[in-house]
């Protein structure tokens, strides 16, 4: 009886703004409609906001069918925003970033896994003389190691033989003269679960890897588990946001993405330049697979691979 | 997040209303919710995307209205008006009302402040709430987001909501009294033992007045009373319609803080103006007074009087006569008002 008193009696049409509102927001909105209506030809969601809006919700009250992935009450669930390291002029202002949702009684080692960087897909090497050999590992197998720095400690991942402390460097740095970083510490990552670390929000930390590639961590929100939430473990760490990067078409056709990049070319227009597989052979190669021309040629991964 | 245009207002208004209606029975809301048709409030055609930030824009907006330092009424007001945009929502699954940690034993203090006077309507609402599972429970109030805002947000708090700032109170409270009456006591106790006679201290060592205790309470007692009494008188004048007289409303709505800028401007302006007349011999050159107030005419210092004030203009003599009408309207505060002298 107590809903009642709410809602209307008479069936309403959500979408039509009722005409004698005394609500100021509703004026608003009419005159804002108005305009929308004057301008915009065809109304309707654009792929971007699909995709955003899938997103975010795609993964809403999911349940997992084996019962023992089911994440219990009490549990904590953290957003964290990761940065891109990419750095184009555009984004001065608002830096793109990926969110991505985790439990607090995973690994550290589970997020590193699921955090996707264009780096880690690059092919090393200059394969102008032999395009078809272009080598099958991709970095992410070749430079396993990896750190997060959470509040004065770097977490290293040591999985693997390969990997190695990268934070070694830093904190051996900061040991040599006073710079006024208190004792810095180095730990292993797989060791650890998110319930065990002390964190600020909205403080940025870092993650490294690759050696260079360092992306900013920020973690925007904790809060405990939610009736609505996806309740399968097997999902986190889950994604609901990822910024949309234009990717670079061949120069050719405009139609495909590049795979590969050009510099020195002297059967290209510009340096450097950047070719779908098909148009790179097709310009650079005759028949026989014979190089035609000087030029140095790079396997080429887009940032906007993601997409 | 940029905020929402209009609904601020809409939700202030909202609450404004049910402020005056003097009670905190939902039925009382729910009346005053109906005339306005706050449910449409998420009408329009927004999209899925869209209207997800909207539901929790406006939830994120209400429950600001919820925790203190707003007084009692406002903060039923406020869990109602959570219940119900929280159902009027048109987003699936619904958007949640964020709660911080830190915000918890407040929300539990209120609830129990809420059925220990027996207003069993709120607690429903609020247990309503609570199996529907309405509640993020956070560790931050607000979500963060990351773009460079373009101005910075002031945090406001509309003044009428808020409880009246008691800091004589939170001074002098009970436990301080209580404290005091136990010294006290005890240091009668100390007087009669080391004085000649056991019954009672010697008249030589009465040197504080003996029932000083009572009196302070009585005094803050006092002081709360007016300044609630102030306060009504402030939501009636701005609830009488706009009248002849705007300057007496508008002098009567100023605060304690600018009436007392004003006392003190009043105060300078005399200074500045009084000028000392200068001895005969010097009679050519007299002090000339020059005023930085615009229209106001630079003349000789006249009469003698030690009050001697300039020709106040048609805005300050408008003032000064409502000053001294303010007089009869305050209880009890002081107002300083000048002579209106003539040149």
């Amino acid at each position: 009886s107590i809903d009642m008193l709410m809602s209307s009696e008479k069936e309403e049409d959500p979408d039509v703004i009722p005409e004698d509102s005394s609500l100021l927001t509703l004026r608003i909105r009419k005159k804002a409609l108005e305009r929308r209506e004057e301008t915009i030809i065809v109304d309707r969601a654009c792929r971007q906001e699909t995709l955003t809006y899938e997103m975010e919700s795609h993964a809403t009250g999911k349940r997992p069918d084996n019962p023992t992935d089911l994440i219990e009450e009490g549990e904590l669930l953290l957003t964290l925003n990761i940065f891109y390291p990419v750095i184009f002029q555009k984004h001065k202002d608002h830096k793109p970033y990926q969110t991505v949702l985790v439990l607090g009684s995973q690994k550290l080692t589970e997020l590193r896994d699921s955090i996707s960087c264009v780096s880690d897909l690059q092919i090393g090497g200059e394969f102008s003389s032999q395009p078809d050999q272009a080598p099958e590992h991709i970095s992410k197998d070749l430079y396993k190691s990896a750190f997060f720095y959470f509040e004065g400690i770097f977490y290293n991942d040591k999985r693997y033989p390969e990997c190695r402390d990268l934070s070694r460097t830093i904190i051996e740095w900061s040991e040599s003269h006073d710079r006024g970083y208190e004792n810095l510490q180095s730990l292993k990552m797989e060791d650890y679960v998110f319930n065990d670390l002390s964190l600020k929000i909205g403080f940025p930390y870092l993650y490294c890897h690759q050696g260079n590639c360092e992306h900013i961590i920020i973690i925007t929100d904790i809060r405990l588990i939610h009736h609505d939430d996806c309740l399968d473990r097997n999902l986190y760490p889950l994604l609901v946001k990822k910024h949309w990067l234009c990717t670079r078409k061949c120069f050719v056709c405009k139609m495909y993405t590049a795979r590969w990049v050009t510099n020195r070319d002297s059967l290209a227009p510009e340096d450097p330049c950047f070719f779908c597989d098909v148009c790179f052979r097709m310009l650079h190669y005759d028949a026989e697979g014979n190089k035609l021309g000087e030029f140095l040629a790079y396997p080429y991964v887009d940032p906007g691979i993601f997409n | 997040m940029s905020a929402v245009p209009g609904l601020r207002e809409d939700c202030e208004e909202l609450l404004g209303a049910f402020q005056q209606a003097d009670t905190v029975r939902f039925e009382r809301f729910a009346e005053l919710w109906r005339e306005r048709r706050f449910h449409t409030i998420f009408y329009g055609r927004i999209r899925a995307l869209e209207r997800n930030k909207l539901a929790k824009k406006t939830l994120e907006l209400a429950q600001q209205y919820f925790f203190p330092p707003y007084s009692f009424q406002i903060r039923v007001g406020a869990l109602y008006l959570l219940y119900g945009l929280y159902n009027a929502q048109l987003c699936q699954p619904k958007q949640k009302i964020r709660i911080a940690l830190k915000d918890w034993p407040e929300i539990q203090k209120f609830q129990q402040d809420l059925l220990d006077s027996q207003h069993y309507d709120a607690a429903y609402i609020f247990m309503r709430l609570r199996l529907a599972r309405a509640f993020h429970f956070t560790a931050m109030p607000k979500l963060l987001t990351y773009r460079t805002k373009k101005k910075i947000e002031e945090n406001y708090f509309k003044e009428e909501f808020k409880d009246p700032s008691n800091r004589v109170n939170s001074l002098i409270t009970n436990d301080v009294l209580e404290e005091l009456m136990n010294i006290h006591d005890h240091y009668q106790k100390m007087k009669c033992v080391i004085s000649a006679d056991k019954s009672q201290p010697d008249k030589a060592l009465s040197l504080i007045k003996d029932d000083f205790v009572v009196s302070l309470k009585d005094i803050t007692l006092e002081h709360q009373e007016w300044q609630q009494n102030r306060m009504k008188l402030l939501r009636n004048a701005k609830v009488t319609p706009e009248a002849e007289n705007k300057k007496k409303e508008e002098t009567l709505l100023e605060s304690e803080g600018s009436e007392r800028a004003n006392a003190l401007a009043r105060i300078k302006y005399k200074s500045y103006s009084a000028v000392v007349e200068v001895s005969r011999s010097r009679r050519h050159r007299q002090v000339q007074l020059e005023s930085s107030e615009s229209g106001s005419s630079c003349g000789k210092s006249p009469s003698r009087s030690k009050k001697a004030s300039r020709t106040p203009q048609p805005a300050r003599r408008g003032e000064m006569q409502v000053a001294e009408e303010t007089v009869t309207r305050h209880i009890g505060m002081p107002v300083i008002t000048e002579e209106d002298s003539g040149e």
